[in-house]
């Protein structure tokens, strides 16, 4: 009724719908670009990422353009090799999250509704934890694991996941071409497969870029907190801590990693924004 | 009653739930292999320095007879005391908890007006520049990390305009209100990350409340703007928007954690992860518990308060 008399949107000029329409080519880019640079620098530091070379913070010069860090190491090397660990610690995180949440979020659809019910609200307790602290305790428990890190990572952003796709699974069951085949004898499994796995494909990848975000944010913290794997391997979040202390002695030692981080989580962060406008207006 | 009632099966719930949780986090530090024994005995202990630190330490007996030693000690108000410096864990979070609850409550007194008003305004705009242009901010803000916002105030406001500390240097026995400076730039990171947070989930609050019959009625008699916004959508977005207001909090204790960390500021957050660096696994099961106590009790909190307001708007269940 009511919708009938205002719109819920104000609808857009058609020219800026379609500008928003465009496939956002240029943030693509720029992700692809930072990725390529995180995954692909380990392979060309000019020197090694991990040896003194100099005097603490030297300036930018043609040796070392970036200069040097609190140790005198090489600040571009540890620039280049300090982004795979997160992207991949970030990757893997998110995968088993994703593989955790799809797992739990489809049985507790297909289960009864109260053994369904009851799942998830031992995922729900889980959620209490703030992310940071399940990595903490995690941390504690496993000293200097990467592993650790990514079980963290994934526990922390599950059970998000597994509310998500339970309710997208849920409208899936529901609908009438399930009850249809269900109604001639498919099984449990086949339903599984060419209904509700298909259907729920959208909103499982738009969950998945959206605890990417979440990924990468806990990570990154992990290292600039000095958990995961330790020592002197470069990482931007650590390289943040770090060189924090000497932010007035040379600027480029902490702003160089800590600017990367934005690029890189805006990027994905707007790209996954994105990702849901897209596929959730393709839905409705 | 009613009222009473329900905050009554709430509490019981939530202790549930801490009982739960504190049994997780006392079988991840206490029983998986980050073994306090080799952080007391040190790295090369001999085995039977080992095996006396060991039952010195009371580890030698079943994990969960340790839990309910640990457990009814606690209840009585006994968290055991930390292996670094042997202090009692409830000294530290005596001492260290009020800090972060100024930190956090000041921050609370900058967030939630300020995503009050983005929240209305931009809900209540729902397409325009103006809503786009916010939350696209809000957006690019949640997703950088808080030490990376921390980072980059730390470079503008410390270094180059050079107006406020670089870290929190809080005079010995004295409270972060002794040096209010120190507490400008954790306050300001952590309301920037809070305004991220709550901006967006204030602006669907309200975007939902404005769609209601009874707005649309308002908006159809002549009432705009200001009015409309305060009489009408706000105490009908109330309910949700305390809910938004709460998880905001509940974020902004592991928000709080990283950037005490990035100021040194004096608070639990910074102890919680000098603990975890030093495998001091006292410390850590308690910072952790009490750090999921104050969780809980927010989100019953604003359970309660949701219901409060709901009950008088007449439309609680």
């Amino acid at each position: 009724m009511t919708t009938a008399l205002t719109p819920r949107r104000r609808p857009g000029t058609p020219a800026r719908r379609s500008a928003r329409r465009r496939p956002p080519l240029l943030l693509g880019a720029a992700t692809l670009l930072v990725v390529l640079l995180a995954l692909l620098g380990p392979l060309v530091p000019p020197h090694s990422p991990t040896a003194q070379l100099a005097a603490p913070f030297q300036r930018p010069d043609g040796a070392f353009p970036l200069g040097t860090d609190v140790l005198g190491r090489d600040v571009a090397s540890r620039v280049l090799g300090g982004g795979r660990t997160i992207v991949l610690t970030a990757l893997a995180g998110t995968a088993a999250a994703g593989a955790v949440g799809m797992a739990a979020g489809v049985l507790a659809a297909m289960v009864s509704r109260r053994l369904g019910d009851l799942l998830v609200r031992c995922v729900d307790a889980l959620a209490v934890l703030p992310p940071l602290l399940v990595v903490l305790v995690l941390a504690a428990g496993f000293p200097g694991s990467g592993a650790a890190v990514v079980a963290a990572v994934a526990l922390a952003t599950a059970p998000f996941s597994t509310r998500v796709l339970r309710a997208a699974a849920d409208t899936v069951l529901a609908s009438g071409y399930v009850e249809a085949a269900r109604a001639r004898g498919d099984t449990r499994r086949a339903v599984l497969r060419h209904d509700v796995l298909p259907n729920i494909a959208g909103p499982a990848l738009v969950d998945t870029a959206l605890r990417l975000v979440a990924s990468l944010h806990l990570t990154a913290t992990a290292g600039f907190l000095g958990l995961g794997p330790g020592g002197a391997a470069p990482d931007w979040g650590r390289m943040v801590s770090e060189n924090a202390p000497g932010a007035t002695l040379a600027a480029a030692p902490f702003l160089a990693p800590a600017l990367l981080l934005v690029l890189l989580s805006v990027c994905v962060g707007l790209l996954a924004g994105r990702l849901a406008d897209t596929v959730g207006r393709g839905a409705a | 009653m009613n009222l009473l009632a329900f905050a009554g099966r709430r509490l019981a719930g939530a202790a549930v739930l801490l009982v739960l949780l504190s049994a997780a986090v006392f079988a991840v530090t206490a029983v998986l292999p980050g073994d306090a024994v080799s952080a007391v005995a040190g790295v090369d202990a001999s085995a039977a320095q080992r095996a006396d630190v060991r039952a010195g330490l009371g580890l030698d007996r079943p994990a969960a007879e340790r839990y309910a030693a640990w457990a009814a000690d606690a209840v009585r108000g006994d968290l055991g005391h930390g292996f670094v410096g042997e202090r009692p864990v409830t000294d530290i979070l005596a001492t260290r908890l009020p800090n972060s609850l100024l930190l956090a409550g000041l921050t609370l007194a900058v967030t939630a007006p300020l995503a009050t008003l983005l929240g209305l305004w931009t809900g209540l705009r729902g397409g325009g520049t103006a809503d786009r242009v916010v939350s696209t901010g809000a957006q690019v803000l949640a997703a950088i990390p808080e030490f990376v916002v921390a980072a980059l105030l730390v470079a503008v406001l410390a270094v180059w305009a050079g107006v406020l500390p670089r870290v929190s240097v809080v005079p010995l026995g004295g409270t972060p209100l002794d040096a209010p400076r120190a507490l400008v730039l954790p306050v300001l990171t952590l309301s920037a990350v809070g305004l991220a947070v709550a901006t967006r989930l204030l602006r669907v609050s309200v975007a939902d409340a404005a769609a209601t019959p009874y707005c649309e009625a308002a908006r159809l008699g002549g009432v705009r703007g200001i009015r409309l916004a305060v009489r009408h959508v706000l105490p009908n977005a109330a309910g949700p928007a305390v809910q938004a207001l709460t998880l905001t909090t509940g974020a902004l204790v592991g928000s709080a954690v990283v950037v005490e960390n990035v100021f040194d500021y004096p608070g639990i957050g910074r102890e919680l992860q000098l603990a975890v660096a030093a495998r001091d696994v006292p410390m850590v099961q308690g910072i952790a518990t009490a750090l999921v106590a104050v969780m809980l009790l927010v989100l019953l909190l604003g359970d309660v308060c949701a219901r409060l307001i709901g009950a008088r708007e007449g439309h609680g269940r």
